[in-house]
C-alpha cells in the first residue's frame, strides 16, 4: 500500500535540489495509519500518463451516461446519420456505440486514444468552437478506466481496422471487418478504478440516466436516428425526422416527452440579433412536478443551466399552478463567440457572455408566445375527461355515476377500446383539475349571499369590453343552427348552464365546458394588469425610511436592480455597504413588511437575476382582487352573457387558465365523445 | 359561593369583560372570567395574558367564594335573560359547577379551578397621574388610525404615549404612525406626569380602554411603570403589559422647513376628495391635489373608470405645486381635524406634507405622498 511513497518511480522528479528538503526519510509504511498522510516528507513528480487519465476521467467519466454522452457527441461530430447504442446491465458491462460517420484511419485510431488529441479543433481558436467535442480528453479518459475497442472504418477505406486498449494500456491496430463508420466498445467499465465503480447505482438507475443523456442528444438533433438497446429488450428508437426542422423538432418532442406535449406544444421562434430562439413549448395545462422536462439547447449542445429555469419561471408565472413546471425544449443559437462552453469537462455548463439579454430574450419570447396562443381544444385535458370518464366507478370519481357509460366487465365485451385500465396520472390529473374549483365554488356561493366587500369590488371593475359590447339580438335565448359557428369562434356557442358554475358551448367539432369564474378572473386579471402597465405603479413614500441590513454582495445585486424596482414601485437606495434604505413601496401592498420583502428580493435576485418577487407579490394583490371582482360559481348566466365571455375569452392572452393556473376550460372533441357510446 | 345581582349591572359589566377575552383560546382558562364573591360584592376578572380587566360591581352576597366560568356562554345566557330579573349565581366547589338560576331557567356552567387563572402582577408603578377622560379619549382619537397593523414592526402596533415639552410648555403626547402616515396629538401635562417614562400602548388596550372611557365622565388615573400600565376610573380597573421596543424618533420626521402653506376649508375638501376617489379603482386610491394661488384642483383617474376633476378655492400663495397622496390616508386626517379649516403645510411632491387643524395646534398629522 505505500508502494507510490517508498519506492517512486523512476520518473519522478526530486525536489531536494531546489531547497534540500528531503531530510531524513521516515521508517517506510507506518503501520496501516489510513488517510492521508500529511507529514509524510513527499516529493514532487510528474505522474504517469495512465494515471493522468484516470484523473481526466473522474470529471469527464462519471457513470455511463457520461460515457455515453462523450461516445455519441463524437458520432454527431462525425457526421453520422444514425446512432445506435447497445447496452449490457446498465452500461456497466457493456456500452457500444456505433454510427455511420466518417470514420478514422488505423493512424488516427492511435492517435485518438492518447490524450488532447482530437480532431475539432482545426485552427487554435478556442473561441470557435462548432462541434460538440474540443478538449480530446473524453477517449482517452474512458479507455483509462474500461476496456475499449475502437473499430473504424473511413469512407472509401477498403476495411475496417480495429484497436483494443485496457486500462490505459495500448494495443496495436489490426484489420478488422465493419461497415463504413466507427464502432466503440467499452466493456467492464471502471475496472481499473474499484473505488468509483462502487459509487455506480443498480443496472436500472444507470440505464435510466443513459436514457436520459441520450434523450437529450436526440432531441437536439432531430436529423438523426437514434436507437438503444439493453440486453434484448429495444428501450429507444427515433426515426431521423422528416420534414422541415419545426416539424422534425415537433416529431423527435413527440417521440421523447409523449404525444400529449406534442399535441399540446406551441412553436418559439423569437430573434434578437445575433442571438435566435427556436423551439416548441408546452400549453401551462400541459405542466410537470419537476423541471425535468426543460430542455435548452445551445449551438445543438445540451445545456444545464439554472438561467433557463429561471427564465421560465419567469415566463410561465401567472398561468402555472406554483408547485408545476413548464415543459419547454429550447434551441439557442449565437455566434460561437459569445459563449463560453470551455467550463467544466464535461460541458454540461456554458458561460454566456451576456447572460441578460439571453434571458431576457427567453422571457420574452415565451411570454409572447403565451399571450399568441388563443383559446383552443386542449386536446390533453379532453383526453383526461375520456380517461376519466372511463375510469368510472372508481370510488372518489368526480363525475357523478348517472354520467358514466355503461360499464362492461373489464378488458372484454363491449368496450373493447377500454384496453387495459390505466388508474394512471391521466385520471388523478383529471381529478385534480376538476376538482380544484370547489373551494372556489364554497367560498364563491358564501361571499355571494353575504353581499359584503367582494360584492362591492365586483361593482368597481367594469367586464371587459367584449362583455358590455351590445349584443346581436339573435343571440338571446334563441337555439341556433350549430352548423352555424364562424371560425373565428373556437370555444363556439354556448348552449347553457350547469350547476350556475359551468358553461356548455358547443364548438365547430366538439363541446366546450367553461368554469365561468375562472375565466372571468382571468379576464378581468389582465385588464387589470394592462391598466398597472399602462398607469404604472404608484408608489407610496415612507415617512419612516426602512433600513435593511443585507451582506454586500446581495445589497450590490438589489442597488444594480434599482430602476427595474423602481419601475414596480420600491424605492431603495444605498445606505453603506451592505445595507439599503427604502424610501418608497408599491402604493398597492399597503402596510406590508419591507424588511421580508427586501430580503426575498434580494434571494430572488441571486437565484433568478431578476425581481420577479416583487411582481409575484404585485401580482398576487391584483390576482386577489381580480378573484372577488369576478363572475362566481354559483351566478347564473344568460346566453348572451355566456356568449361574451367566450368571446372575451378569445381575444384575451392566457385566457386558458385562470390565475392560480387552473384550466379555465376543457374540449371534448366530437370524435371522442362518439368513441364514449361507442359508436366508434 | 352564593349571591344575587341585578341582571342589568351583571350584563353592563360583563359586556366590558367579555371583550378582553379571546374568541378562540389555546389555553382553557383563557376563555373563563374569575368570580371574586366578597362582602364587598362580585369583582369579575378577564385576561389574555397581556391584558387585564377587573370590573367590581355590587351584588347581595350571601356565601363569598371564588370560581371561574366561560365568559362568552355566561354573557350570552344574561343577555337573553328579560330585563329585570334577578339572577342567582352558586357555585358548589364540590361539584364544581356553577349554577346560574333567573326567573324559571337554570343553567349549569362547567368551572376551571380558580387556581389555573393567571392574574397579573402589575408590580410597582412608578407614575400616577388622573387625566381627564374627556382628554384621554381626544388623544386616542385622534391618532389610532395611524397605529400599523404590520405585525414585524411591532413597536409601531400601539400609541406612543410620552411626556414632553412643547414651546416650554409640559404636555403629555400621543403619537401613532404606521410609516405612511403619522398622528401627534398633544394634551397639557397632568399633574404628577412629569418624568413618567416613555410608553407604547398596544392596538388592543387602545381599543378596550376607548370603548371603557366612552362612559364614564370622570377622570382616569393612570398609573405607569416601564413595563404596565394601570387605568382605573368607576369601578374598573384595566392593566396592560406595553409594548416592548423602541418608538422610532417620530420628531425627526416632522418637517419644520415647510414653507409652502395651503389653507382650505376642511368640510369641502374632505367631500371632494371622497367624491374625486371615487374614479379610483385600485386599492391605492391615488389622487392628484394641483395647488395654485387661490384655487386647488384635486384629479384622479383611472384606465378602467375615467377620469375625475374638482376645483376647490384655497389660499395659497407659493409657486404651483402638483402631489399625490392616498385619498384614504388624507381622509383619515381629515376626519380626525374637528374645525373648519385645514392648514397643509408643503416642501415638494415627494417630501412628507404637515396638516393641521386651523385653529388647534394641539394635533399635527404628517402624510408622506404618493408618486402618481
Amino acid at each position: 500500500m505505500c508502494a507510490l511513497g517508498v519506492n517512486p518511480p523512476r520518473d519522478y522528479v526530486s525536489r531536494s535540489g531546489v531547497a534540500g528538503q528531503e531530510g531524513p526519510r521516515r521508517p517506510p509504511c507506518p503501520l496501516s495509519s489510513p488517510g492521508i498522510r500529511r507529514s509524510f516528507p513527499m516529493t514532487i513528480r510528474l505522474l504517469p500518463p495512465t494515471l493522468v487519465n484516470r484523473i481526466a476521467a473522474g470529471e469527464v467519466v462519471e457513470r455511463p451516461a457520461s460515457v455515453l454522452k462523450e461516445l455519441v457527441e463524437n458520432a454527431i461530430d462525425a457526421g453520422a446519420g444514425r446512432i445506435d447504442v447497445v447496452l449490457a446491465d446498465g452500461g456497466r458491462a457493456r456500452l457500444v456505440v456505433v454510427d455511420d460517420g466518417c470514420g478514422m484511419t488505423p493512424d488516427e485510431m492511435v492517435l485518438a486514444v492518447e490524450r488532447h488529441a482530437t480532431s475539432k479543433l482545426p485552427g487554435d481558436d478556442l473561441l470557435a468552437i462548432h462541434t460538440l467535442g474540443f478538449r480530446g480528453e473524453a477517449l482517452p479518459a474512458i479507455a483509462s478506466v474500461a476496456r475499449l475497442t475502437l473499430t473504424s472504418r473511413p469512407a472509401g477505406a477498403a476495411n475496417a481496422w480495429s484497436l483494443s486498449v485496457e486500462g490505459g494500456a495500448k494495443g496495436t491496430p489490426e484489420p478488422a471487418s465493419h461497415p463504413p463508420g466507427t464502432r466503440i466498445e467499452v466493456r467492464d467499465l471502471f475496472f481499473a478504478t474499484p473505488a468509483r465503480l462502487k459509487f455506480l447505482k443498480a443496472p436500472r438507475t444507470e440505464q435510466g440516466h443513459v436514457v436520459d443523456a441520450l434523450h437529450r442528444l436526440a432531441l437536439a438533433h432531430p436529423g438523426i436516428g437514434f436507437s438503444l438497446t439493453d440486453g434484448d429488450r429495444s428501450v429507444l428508437r427515433l426515426a431521423p425526422a422528416q420534414g422541415d426542422l419545426f416539424s422534425g423538432r415537433l416529431d423527435r418532442l413527440g417521440a421523447i416527452l409523449g404525444r400529449d406535449v406534442a399535441e399540446n406544444a406551441i412553436p418559439v421562434d423569437a430573434e434578437r440579433d445575433p442571438l435566435r430562439l427556436s423551439g416548441a413549448i408546452a400549453l401551462p395545462t400541459c405542466n410537470r412536478a419537476t423541471t425535468a422536462a426543460q430542455y435548452l439547447f445551445v449551438n445543438g449542445r445540451p445545456v444545464r443551466d439554472r438561467l433557463l429555469h429561471g427564465a421560465v419561471r419567469a415566463a410561465y408565472a401567472d398561468v402555472l399552478p406554483h408547485d408545476r413546471h413548464a415543459i419547454v425544449v429550447l434551441y439557442l443559437d449565437l455566434p460561437t463567440d459569445l459563449v463560453d462552453v470551455n467550463v467544466h469537462p464535461a460541458k454540461t455548463e456554458v458561460r454566456f457572455r451576456d447572460a441578460a439579454l439571453v434571458r431576457g430574450l427567453i422571457v420574452s419570447a415565451l411570454r409572447h408566445t403565451l399571450a399568441q396562443a388563443r383559446p383552443q381544444a386542449h386536446p390533453a385535458l379532453g383526453a383526461e375527461v375520456l380517461d376519466a370518464l372511463r375510469a368510472g366507478g372508481a370510488g372518489d370519481d368526480p363525475l357523478p355515476a348517472g354520467t358514466l357509460p355503461p360499464r362492461a366487465p373489464q378488458g372484454t365485451g363491449s368496450l373493447p377500446w377500454h384496453g387495459p385500465r390505466r388508474p394512471g396520472q391521466g385520471a388523478l390529473r383529471f381529478a385534480y383539475a376538476a376538482q380544484a374549483p370547489a373551494p372556489w365554488t364554497g367560498s364563491g356561493a358564501g361571499a355571494g349571499e353575504g353581499g359584503g366587500l367582494a360584492e362591492s369590488g365586483t361593482a368597481r371593475v367594469p367586464l371587459p369590453a367584449g362583455v358590455v359590447e351590445p349584443f346581436p339580438a339573435s343571440a338571446e335565448g334563441l337555439p341556433e343552427d350549430p352548423g352555424d359557428i364562424p371560425d373565428e369562434w373556437p370555444l363556439g356557442r354556448a348552449v347553457g348552464q350547469i350547476h350556475a358554475t359551468y358553461i356548455l358551448a358547443q364548438s365547430r367539432d366538439g363541446l366546450v365546458i367553461v368554469d365561468q369564474h375562472a375565466a372571468h378572473e382571468r379576464l378581468v386579471m389582465e385588464r387589470m394588469n394592462e391598466a398597472l402597465a399602462e398607469g404604472g405603479v404608484r408608489r407610496q413614500g415612507l415617512l419612516l425610511p426602512e433600513v435593511v441590513d443585507l451582506d454586500e454582495p446581495a445589497a450590490q445585486r438589489l442597488l444594480e436592480a434599482a430602476e427595474d424596482l423602481a419601475r414596480l414601485g420600491l424605492g431603495i437606495e444605498a445606505f453603506g455597504p451592505g445595507a439599503v434604505v427604502v424610501r418608497e413601496v408599491p402604493a398597492l401592498l399597503g402596510d406590508t413588511d419591507v424588511k421580508g420583502l427586501v430580503r426575498d428580493l434580494a434571494d430572488g435576485l441571486a437565484e433568478w437575476g431578476t425581481p420577479q418577487i416583487l411582481q409575484d407579490r404585485l401580482g398576487h394583490v391584483v390576482a386577489t382582487m381580480a378573484c372577488h371582482g369576478s363572475v362566481r360559481a354559483g351566478r347564473r348566466l344568460g346566453l348572451a352573457e355566456m356568449n361574451a365571455l367566450l368571446r372575451a375569452m378569445e381575444t384575451t392572452p392566457r385566457s386558458g387558465q385562470c390565475n392560480h393556473g387552473r384550466p379555465t376550460h376543457v374540449t371534448l372533441r366530437l370524435a371522442d365523445i362518439e368513441r364514449l357510446f361507442a359508436r366508434r | 359561593m352564593k349571591l344575587t345581582i341585578e341582571r342589568t349591572a351583571f350584563l353592563k359589566s360583563l359586556g366590558h369583560v367579555q371583550s378582553v377575552v379571546e374568541r378562540r383560546n389555546t389555553i382553557p382558562i383563557l376563555s373563563n372570567l374569575r368570580m371574586d364573591a366578597t362582602d364587598q360584592g362580585l369583582a369579575l376578572n378577564a385576561t389574555d395574558m397581556d391584558l387585564e380587566i377587573v370590573e367590581t360591581l355590587g351584588a347581595e352576597v350571601a356565601t363569598p367564594g371564588l370560581t371561574t366560568a366561560p365568559a362568552h356562554t355566561l354573557y350570552d345566557i344574561v343577555r337573553k335573560l328579560p330585563d329585570g330579573s334577578q339572577v342567582e349565581l352558586t357555585h358548589d366547589a364540590t361539584e364544581g359547577q356553577l349554577v346560574l338560576r333567573a326567573g324559571r331557567s337554570r343553567f349549569r356552567l362547567a368551572c376551571l379551578p380558580v387556581d389555573d387563572f393567571p392574574v397579573m402582577n402589575p408590580g410597582e408603578f412608578s407614575h400616577t397621574f388622573a387625566i381627564p377622560s374627556a382628554d384621554l379619549r381626544s388623544l386616542i382619537d385622534r391618532t389610532r388610525f395611524a397605529i400599523s397593523t404590520e405585525e414585524t414592526r411591532y413597536y409601531l402596533n400601539g400609541i406612543f404615549l410620552h411626556a414632553t415639552e412643547n414651546a416650554g410648555v409640559p404636555v403629555l403626547r400621543a403619537v401613532a404612525t404606521d410609516g405612511h402616515r403619522l398622528a401627534c396629538v398633544e394634551t397639557p401635562l397632568p399633574e404628577g406626569a412629569a418624568g413618567m417614562p416613555a410608553v407604547i400602548l398596544p392596538r388592543k388596550t387602545v381599543g378596550e380602554l376607548r370603548k371603557l372611557i366612552d362612559e364614564t365622565g370622570m377622570a382616569v388615573t393612570v398609573s405607569l411603570s416601564e413595563h404596565k400600565v394601570r387605568f382605573a376610573f368607576d369601578d374598573v380597573r384595566l392593566i396592560s403589559k406595553l409594548i416592548d421596543g423602541k418608538f422610532p424618533d417620530y420628531e425627526r420626521v416632522i418637517p419644520t422647513d415647510n414653507d409652502k402653506v395651503l389653507e382650505v376649508e376642511r368640510q369641502p375638501f374632505a367631500q371632494a376628495v371622497d367624491r374625486v376617489a371615487a374614479i379610483s379603482t385600485e386599492k391605492s386610491r391615488a389622487i392628484k391635489v394641483a395647488a395654485t394661488p387661490g384655487l386647488l384642483t384635486l384629479s384622479a383617474s383611472s384606465p378602467d373608470a375615467g377620469s375625475a376633476l374638482e376645483e376647490i378655492e384655497a389660499k395659497f400663495e407659493a409657486a404651483p405645486l402638483d402631489i399625490g397622496f392616498n385619498a384614504r390616508y388624507l381622509l383619515d386626517i381629515l376626519d380626525q381635524i374637528q374645525g373648519d379649516s385645514v392648514r397643509l403645510t408643503l416642501a415638494d411632491s415627494s417630501s412628507p406634507t404637515v396638516l393641521r387643524d386651523g385653529a388647534d395646534g394641539s394635533a399635527v398629522y404628517v402624510l408622506m405622498p404618493m408618486r402618481v
